[in-house]
């Protein structure tokens, strides 16, 4: 019993550093995270605008070339490209 | 706002996770982060222990995240609070396995106060040599037993919040906190310290 208070004793010393707390802002960095986001009608217009300008300027560098290389292309670029774009979508998330 | 909010928090955890379930509704979410993420904080703490105190943040935050993805398949079989702190010991118990590789933040020493000047230099060291040789122990004992003590000793929880963390009868707390100090009273014993 004694060594049991003595030990009890010995932790409580031990022990004795202020213990860390949770940083104010944190219930408010969660609730960030976890909205979904939705771009600003102006985001919006611009990724249209640079949709329409990125289909025009391939549809026009590639107007001399064969059907075959126009597949090809495509069938990596778009991939690619929809890749990347759900990889900066989940960056816009989670950031 | 203020209506709306004190409409949150007079309801029960369940009506809440009800809420967020079937309607995304963010104000209930709000309320459960804010009832729950201090409890979290402090569980997490209690298992990765002074060293990786700093990384407690993060997985409290990375709970709050699982648990907002997880809500849906949350099918009230258990209390909410013992799930999310199920969620949490477990987390956190990974992420210690995962910190133990790499280098400590801090040193255990930071935990212990200033040695008091009342005493030769002699008995300074013995006591620093046992308080390193304690600490050294606590890391050696069973994980439920470590959280239990940094619960009591470091963050001052009372039982019935240990309790609540540890999903666990207020006398089986009071027992793992028993057995924790006769385990280090060995465990010094060993290493040719008493416990007086």
């Amino acid at each position: 019993m004694q060594d049991d208070e003595a030990m009890d004793q010995l932790l409580k010393t031990a022990f004795a550093a202020e213990a860390p707390r949770l940083s104010p802002a944190f219930d408010a960095r969660v609730l960030r995270r976890v909205r979904p986001r939705h771009l600003a009608p102006l985001g919006r217009l611009v990724i249209a605008i640079y949709v329409v300008i990125a289909a025009a300027g391939a549809v026009w560098l590639m107007r001399d070339l064969p059907l075959e290389s126009i597949a090809l292309a495509a069938t990596i670029g778009l991939p690619v490209a929809a890749g990347v774009g759900a990889y900066g979508r989940r960056l816009a998330v989670d950031g | 706002m203020g209506a709306e909010s004190s409409s949150y928090t007079d309801r029960t955890d369940e009506w809440l996770v009800r809420r967020c379930s079937e309607s995304d509704d963010e104000g209930a979410f709000a309320e459960l982060v804010r009832r729950y993420s201090n409890p979290v904080f402090r569980l997490a703490v209690s298992i990765l222990g002074q060293e990786f105190a700093p990384e407690a943040e993060d997985v409290a935050q990375d709970v709050m995240l699982r648990v907002h993805h997880a809500l849906r398949t949350f099918r009230g079989e258990a209390k909410f609070a013992s799930w999310i702190y199920r969620i949490a010991f477990n987390h956190a118990l990974n992420v210690k396995a995962r910190a133990r590789y790499r280098a400590p933040h801090v040193s255990d020493e930071v935990l212990t106060t200033e040695p008091s000047d009342d005493r030769g230099p002699d008995d300074r060291l013995e006591a620093d040599r046992r308080q390193k040789a304690l600490l050294a122990s606590v890391h050696e004992l069973p994980e439920v037993y470590q959280s239990a003590l940094r619960l009591h000793y470091w963050l001052g929880a009372s039982m019935s919040e240990i309790a609540a963390l540890l999903d666990a009868p207020e006398n089986t707390v009071k027992s793992y906190l028993h057995r924790a100090r006769r385990l280090l009273q060995a465990m010094l014993a060993e290493r040719g310290y008493d416990a007086r």
